[in-house]
């Protein structure tokens, strides 16, 4: 079961960087969220899930996908020069970190120490309401502060004359 | 139990061995792609990794409530980058008729 849902997870993403129209570059994105969800559900969080499912999959992916319909560009253009050391150097680097990741989990023998079996906790909503209520209310609001502030921005952006 | 049967059977070392898998995809696609709308899902997918990570570490704890809680926060700020970080795609494209990074690598026009 974790398999599966880690190979879609990352097979979403990997579809993201070869694709080359941007609608379905979306939709690959939609797919590796969906497998990210899965993910959180296998660790007893339903909670997080359902977030995830709800905002990422649904909110800013459809957000994403409205504004690249509103820009009547559905494909890459073609580059103005290559730029093929740029490129190797990109892929090099992320290949040596990715080697470096696995070797990294591979002989960590603190993470294998983190590792403790057993059934997972579910996830309460009480809890989780009352962890954020009572010991991160400062952080809560300014959380609000900072999405009406992204909002008012976002609009004073796009708007042509405010 | 070995890390390889840990990562099998869907133990901790397997959701990190995912979530760094999941931030190096995003990063080459920050890195590879040159439109400036697939960068941004690239970014978002950084973020998720970052979010796999911490859901993880959390169930792993015994089911501790502060990573649901950060993860909320994450949300939040992902959602404040996404509305401003898309009203300045379309502020460019309105500017330069074109998403593309390498053709708006100029402040000036």
């Amino acid at each position: 079961m974790f398999l599966t849902f880690a190979l879609i997870t990352l097979a979403g993403a990997v579809a993201l960087v070869f694709q080359r129209n941007l609608v379905v570059a979306g939709l690959c994105l939609v797919l590796s969220f969906a497998g990210v969800a899965g993910l959180f559900l296998l660790l007893g969080n339903p909670v997080a899930a359902a977030l995830q499912v709800i905002v990422y999959s649904g909110a800013i992916v459809v957000l994403l996908l409205f504004v690249i319909m509103l820009l009547n560009e559905h494909r890459e253009e073609p580059a103005l020069r290559p730029r093929p050391l740029q490129r190797w150097l990109s892929v090099l680097v992320t290949v040596a970190m990715g080697a470096g990741a696995v070797r990294l989990v591979f002989h960590s023998a603190l993470l294998r120490g983190l590792d403790r079996g057993g059934p997972p906790v579910p996830m309460a909503l009480d809890r989780l309401g009352v962890a954020l209520f009572r010991d991160h209310l400062v952080a809560f609001e300014a959380a609000g502060l900072l999405l009406l502030a992204a909002m008012v921005g976002a609009v004073s952006l796009v708007k042509r004359d405010l | 139990m070995t890390t390889a049967g840990s990562i099998l059977q869907g133990g901790l070392p397997g959701y990190i061995l995912v979530a760094m898998l999941l931030l190096l995809i995003g990063l080459a696609t920050v890195l590879c792609r040159r439109s400036v709308l697939v960068q941004f899902m690239g970014v978002e997918l950084m973020l998720n990794a970052a979010n796999v990570a911490l859901v993880a570490f959390a169930r792993f704890r015994g089911g501790d409530v502060q990573g649901t809680v950060f993860y909320l926060f994450i949300i939040a700020v992902a959602a404040c980058e996404a509305a401003v970080g898309l009203a300045l795609v379309v502020g460019l494209y309105r500017h330069r008729q074109s998403t593309d990074t390498d053709r708006a690598d100029a402040l000036k026009q």
